[in-house]
């Protein structure tokens, strides 16, 4: 015991004292603030520019009603939109033809084109260099099924001051019901899922990495005889994984650290220096948190022995990557399925992919920030996760104690099963 | 006391036999030269001693007790395949592995200046391991196989890329063990440096047992047929001479072993007066030459070390 402790210090100061160390804890949260901060500083500081878009009005009556709403603004008070309306000719095809140039040439952004079936039913054109602003195209489509359905239902002869009311969007307001009660939730539980999940999965594969990576270490140094003169290979293996995990629980916990300071005061720092910016950033439930570390601790394990079994076997990180595909392969197939199991957290498939061992650390935090998934559930994930890692943690020592001795190539697989069975 | 008990052990990898049946015992307080060829199975050996690897059959006890995990703190090991952790500091580097032997911190940091001093590496204790030349790194390493003062101190290939002066320093280090009452084992196929320190040796050929026992009897075995010939000139003319049964010729000496019963006078006198003759000494045969007689007279090499 007291040797693997000795372990643990070495692994815990050789890390923590490196520039990479250093950097990465520093950089980390800084990187995480850029990336919520700067396209919402960028949005909230940019102005924009006006678009000038061209409107061919096979009806002639739309035009108008048309200009009048589609009038958001921008940042300084000017209209985002000029619309410009374009006389019909009866060549439409030279009209189009004509437009097109204009596009392709910049003098327009766009132009809209609204043929005569549109009141009956037919589709209205959008013509531009990029149709991918989600927004703009938002905006256009929403006014104009306003102001176009207004004028069907005007034709049909209702009154013109009701029509607004009756066309009115309907809310759905979101309740999330939980054991602890109802709460309203605009969209944060998403966000900080997403959040965690991501965390945890670049997290994971980080340690697993620095794991691997002192493994090949001590043994492309051929250390790795010395220190196995004085304990077990097993006690080795223990000590670096839990020497590391003390390195990820000191960056953890800064990073907490700078995480509480940022919403505490950066918020307040943002409200009062930015008076357009109204954001929330999403709280984090207490119950959520603990999970997540829990869920990180069991992850770590489970990663970080195949990490050392990977490699024990390898000379060269280069040779360590084929071997970690399927290991890749583990972390990434959870990181696609998140969105299924985010809108069908209780499915018959999402339960039985949250009790897979390699994938429950993502997919049953997951289940847990977005539902309370049965306690039953939840404790039956554990014990599967628990139980595979003490199978991986006898499979790992088997395999760490023949790999780390043996240079040359990598071994296949006939070969790892033959060093499961030496004595 | 023995210090190292071997009685009949195996390992075998798959369908190569690495050790077969192998069995020598060491008494306390000796020198042992552990000798055969690349891959005759001594790191294997060794290895079994320092129980990372686990023989298939037999049983090993050292210093009087079954192997177990404990006893490693007893012994000093310096592994044919050695590096150190080459981002850490040479003083930092010490104290953990002797923190590993069970040492306590303030008793290895005096051992580690009194060895640092020794071997002239005390200006270095600060620096990082990268930073030292090889030859250092070498010295750094054996310190760390003796610092916890251990009774058994076995060496894999101990001499191996030393230059003539840490191989002195080295050697007087091993004699130094040994008249403190420890025991030394040490692999090699360097025979002159056996000849020079060894009081017993076992020769290991391909997984088996040749020759065991102390080294002088065992050169008197062969008996004084062994004739030294240090010379300049053209010799090629001895070759012809039937009483010859094996020549070893380096170019300017020479070491032939004459058939038995042959008197070495007659030799003499054939050869006086054709060449210029600087030495001519009858004696035991070297190591060397019992060495290449029993592996075959041919040092095989087989790069895979097991």
């Amino acid at each position: 015991m007291k040797k693997i402790l000795s372990v643990i210090k070495r692994e815990y100061i050789q890390i923590v004292r490196t520039k990479g160390f250093v950097i990465g804890t520093i950089l980390g949260p800084v990187l995480m603030a850029a990336l919520i901060f700067v396209p919402i500083l960028v949005s909230v500081l940019s102005v924009g520019e006006q678009e000038r878009i061209a409107v061919v009005d096979e009806t002639q009556e739309i035009f108008l009603d048309l200009d009048e709403r589609l009038d958001r603004k921008l940042k300084d008070g000017r209209r985002r939109y000029l619309l410009e309306k374009y006389e019909m000719r009866a060549d439409i095809g030279a009209l189009k033809g004509e437009l097109n140039q204009k596009v392709l040439s910049n003098a327009i952004t766009a132009y809209l084109y609204l043929p005569k079936e549109i009141l009956d039913g037919g589709e209205a054109e959008y013509v531009s260099q990029h149709v991918s602003d989600f927004n703009k195209i938002e905006d256009i489509r929403g006014v104009l099924n306003r102001v176009i359905i207004e004028k069907r239902l005007r034709t049909e002869g209702l009154d013109p001051a009701k029509i607004a009311q009756y066309i009115r969007r309907v809310g759905l307001r979101t309740i999330k019901m939980t054991k602890r009660g109802a709460e309203e939730d605009t969209g944060g539980t998403f966000i900080y899922s997403y959040l965690l999940v991501l965390i945890l999965y670049i997290t994971l594969f980080f340690y697993g990495a620095i794991i691997m990576r002192g493994v090949i270490e001590e043994k492309s140094s051929r250390v790795v005889e010395i220190v196995l003169s004085s304990l077990r290979p097993f006690q080795l293996m223990v000590g670096k994984i839990f020497g590391i995990a003390a390195v990820g629980f000191t960056q953890y916990t800064i990073w907490a650290l700078f995480g509480l300071g940022a919403s505490r005061y950066g918020k307040s720092y943002l409200a009062s220096h930015i008076p357009a910016s109204d954001f929330s950033l999403p709280s984090i439930p207490v119950y959520v948190f603990i999970y997540f570390v829990f869920f990180f601790i069991l992850g770590y394990f489970l990663y970080g022995t195949l990490y050392a079994a990977i490699g024990s076997m390898v000379n060269t990180e280069k040779e360590a990557q084929q071997l970690l595909c399927p290991v890749t392969m583990f972390l990434v197939v959870p990181m696609l399925l998140m969105m299924f199991v985010i809108r069908a957290p209780n499915s018959t498939l999402s339960v039985v992919l949250s009790m897979i061992p390699f994938f429950a650390p993502i997919l049953m935090l997951l289940r847990i920030c977005v539902l309370t998934p049965p306690v039953i559930q939840v404790a039956g994930s554990i014990v599967v996760m628990v139980l595979t890692i003490l199978l991986m943690i006898w499979l790992t020592a088997k395999i760490y104690r023949v790999g780390i001795l043996m240079y040359g190539k990598p071994p296949r697989l006939k070969e790892i099963i033959k060093w499961l069975r030496y004595k | 006391m023995n210090a190292l008990e071997i009685d009949s052990i195996t390992k075998k990898f798959g369908d190569f036999y690495a050790v077969k049946n192998l069995s020598f015992d060491i008494t306390g307080g000796t020198i042992y030269g552990l000798l055969g060829p690349n891959g005759a199975g001594k790191t294997t050996t060794i290895r079994m001693v320092m129980n990372i690897i686990i023989p298939d059959q037999g049983r090993i006890k050292v210093l009087d007790h079954k192997l177990d995990e404990k006893m490693k703190e007893r012994i000093g090991y310096l592994p044919e395949d050695r590096g150190l952790y080459p981002k850490m500091k040479v003083g930092e580097l010490l104290l953990f592995l002797a923190e590993l032997k069970g040492m306590s911190k303030d008793t290895a940091r005096q051992k580690i200046d009194y060895w640092l001093k020794r071997f002239d590496l005390m200006d270095w204790k600060l620096k990082k391991v990268e930073e030292l030349s090889r030859g250092m790194q070498q010295k750094l390493q054996f310190i760390a196989t003796v610092i916890h003062q251990p009774e058994l101190i076995i060496l894999d290939e101990p001499f191996s890329g030393l230059d003539p002066v840490n191989t002195k320093l080295l050697k007087d280090i091993m004699l130094e063990m040994k008249d403190e009452g420890r025991t030394v084992i040490f692999s090699t196929h360097r025979m002159e440096q056996v000849e020079m320190i060894c009081d017993n040796i076992c020769l290991i050929n391909k997984a088996e047992r040749v020759l065991e026992g102390n080294l002088r009897e065992i050169k008197k075995q062969y008996g004084k047929n062994t004739i030294i010939l240090d010379y300049d000139g053209e010799a090629d003319f001895i070759r012809d001479f039937t009483e010859i049964d094996k020549i070893d010729d380096y170019g300017k000496f020479m070491e032939i072993r004459l058939k038995e019963g042959t008197d070495p006078q007659v030799l003499l006198e054939k050869t006086v007066g054709k060449v210029r003759i600087n030495k001519y000494e009858v004696q035991e045969p070297t190591l060397n030459a019992i060495f290449i007689d029993k592996v075959g007279g041919r040092d095989e090499e087989d790069p895979v070390s097991h």
